[in-house]
């Protein structure tokens, strides 16, 4: 029997509802906040991978310059923010938030330490005990900014009221998809950087591209029989009004594009320059897109079962 | 609270009230309705609001503390302490949060100045831009009815604003941690139920289906 509903003040109660808070109006300021979480966490973790000091200050940058401001400008009550951080408040036992906002801060503090010592270390006191030092802040840095890089991954899982986020799998696929970003980015580096080894970075780059793809795959899949929300927010992207952003811009500029690239170099040789930043390029508007479908197919189930649905109950 | 939609009549007194108990902003609704056709002969109403949810995903994600409990179970947004990062909102399998930005906070009358009740209304409840509001029992009614010993449920002053309002008696209010209490007992004569159990947070909402009247 086909209801049907007698007022339309709020469909939110009777039909999958997707979030707006955090993709629409001032909410894209979260969205675009998240893309720079993944450049810069990614590009910290990559940087110290490859040990480069250029990489970690622009890591460092992006996370307290671009970040931090847009997700600050976000709030409602922006001077209020400082009751989000310990001590001012002890929520970080249960809220990723606080948790998230906890492991920002302590990341900008020890990778600004880690950043002087290693220029101290590198150019003014070589072979000096400061290496001890310069080591021991790298791994606290690449600790911290593990878990810049999946804190956002957890805020948005720990939603039970959206399904299609509420998986253990969604703070793994920000993971990867940040380390991908950081790659990209390296190599943007290794344009003007000639330490930079662009193979290696490519051949990182293809493991972990395909490690994305593999990932988002499991993803979805995992989606289409959690629950009929979940589904429905799959649907969104593989053949909704989120199709053309996941299949060109996350799928075809983000994983398939760079992957096809970077695999040329295994036939015929390096990458040139062109192609080389038409891949950076690529993938870093692919990050974007990611970001965007992930927080656009953020939908809520309906509040209200059918009238069929409360007779069984 | 237990919501009795078979009384429902759908005359949006319950709103209403609230917004005159808490003098709401233009934009801004506490308490919500919705209403169903099924067929050409019977309409169903939902009446909607926060569901105080004793496991409350809102009071866990709050990064400021902000979004408290009591130990009565009312859920409550302190106003002061709220940031402004809507993660309760979305984190609300209920959607029955609101967050107050400027476009709804217009005025009563957009463009003129403020009437005399917004006014006092301002000075009573200083509905905050910025930060996130929801239903909250009418917990200053419960308190100052508790102080002067009055039940809540039974006595009106001790009772939420939108219960007392509802001409067709669909709403109750009481102890649920009492076994004796009215609302304790048309949950059990009645089979009440809960929204979204597949959650785990335990509202303290309960509704009675038309499907059951009589029973």
């Amino acid at each position: 029997m086909a209801l049907r509903q007698w007022m339309v003040t709020h469909d939110w109660m009777v039909k999958p509802t997707a979030q707006t808070e955090w993709i629409e109006r001032r909410g894209v300021l979260v969205w675009i906040a998240e893309v720079f979480t993944s450049l810069g966490a990614g590009l910290y973790l990559v940087s110290l991978f490859f040990d480069n000091w250029w990489g970690m200050l622009a890591a460092w940058v992006i996370i307290m310059f671009l970040k931090v401001p847009l997700h600050l400008i976000y709030f409602g009550k922006p001077f209020r923010f400082w009751r989000t951080i310990p001590p001012f408040t002890n929520a970080w036992k249960t809220s990723w938030f606080t948790r998230g906002i906890t492991f920002t801060i302590l990341f900008g503090s020890v990778a600004f330490v880690q950043l002087v010592i290693t220029f101290v270390a590198l150019h003014v006191f070589p072979a000096t005990a400061w290496g001890a030092w310069d080591m021991a802040f790298r791994v606290l840095g690449g600790l911290l900014a593990l878990l810049v890089g999946i804190y956002s991954g957890f805020i948005m899982s720990y939603c039970k009221s959206v399904p299609f986020w509420n998986t253990a799998m969604l703070p793994l696929v920000f993971l990867f998809a940040g380390v991908a970003d950081g790659l990209a980015l390296i190599m943007a580096i290794g344009l003007f950087d000639p330490r930079v080894s662009i193979s290696a970075a490519e051949s990182a780059g293809r493991f972990v591209l395909a490690v994305n793809a593999l990932m988002m795959a499991a993803y979805l899949w995992n989606a289409t029989y959690t629950s009929r929300t979940a589904k429905y927010s799959a649907l969104l992207l593989l053949k909704g009004a989120l199709a053309l952003p996941f299949w060109l811009g996350v799928v075809i500029l983000g994983i398939v594009t760079p992957l096809v690239i970077s695999s040329l170099s295994l036939f015929a040789g390096e990458a040139t320059t062109g192609l080389l930043i038409t891949a950076i390029v690529l993938h870093t508007a692919g990050a974007v897109a990611l970001k965007y479908v992930l927080l656009k197919a953020g939908v809520h189930t309906p509040l209200l079962p059918t009238l069929s649905y409360s007779h069984r109950l | 609270m237990v919501v009795d939609l078979s009384k429902c009549m759908r005359c949006h007194a319950c709103i209403a009230a609230c917004r005159v108990e808490h003098f709401l902003p233009l934009g801004m609704t506490w308490p919500r309705l919705i209403a169903w056709e099924e067929n050409e002969a019977e309409l169903t109403t939902f009446p909607v609001r926060c569901n105080h949810c004793q496991d409350a995903p809102c009071v866990k994600v709050c990064p400021t503390g902000a979004t408290q409990q009591r130990e009565d179970g009312i859920v409550w947004v302190d106003q002061d302490r709220c940031v402004g990062c809507r993660y309760c909102i979305i984190a609300c399998p209920y959607q029955n949060r609101t967050y107050l930005s400027r476009d709804r906070d217009t005025g009563y009358f957009p463009g003129y100045e403020m009437t005399e009740f917004e006014k006092v209304g301002r000075k009573l409840y200083p509905h905050t831009v910025g930060t996130t509001e929801k239903c909250n029992f009418c917990m200053e009614r419960i308190d100052e009815g508790i102080s002067r010993g009055l039940k809540p449920g039974k006595d009106r002053a001790a009772t939420p604003a939108c219960v007392n309002t509802c001409p067709s008696r669909a709403l109750h209010f009481g102890d649920l941690d009492d076994p004796d209490s009215e609302v304790r007992q048309l949950i059990r004569d009645r089979r009440g139920f809960q929204l979204h159990l597949e959650h785990d947070t335990d509202p303290s909402i309960y509704y009675i289906d038309k499907g059951y009247r009589g029973a």
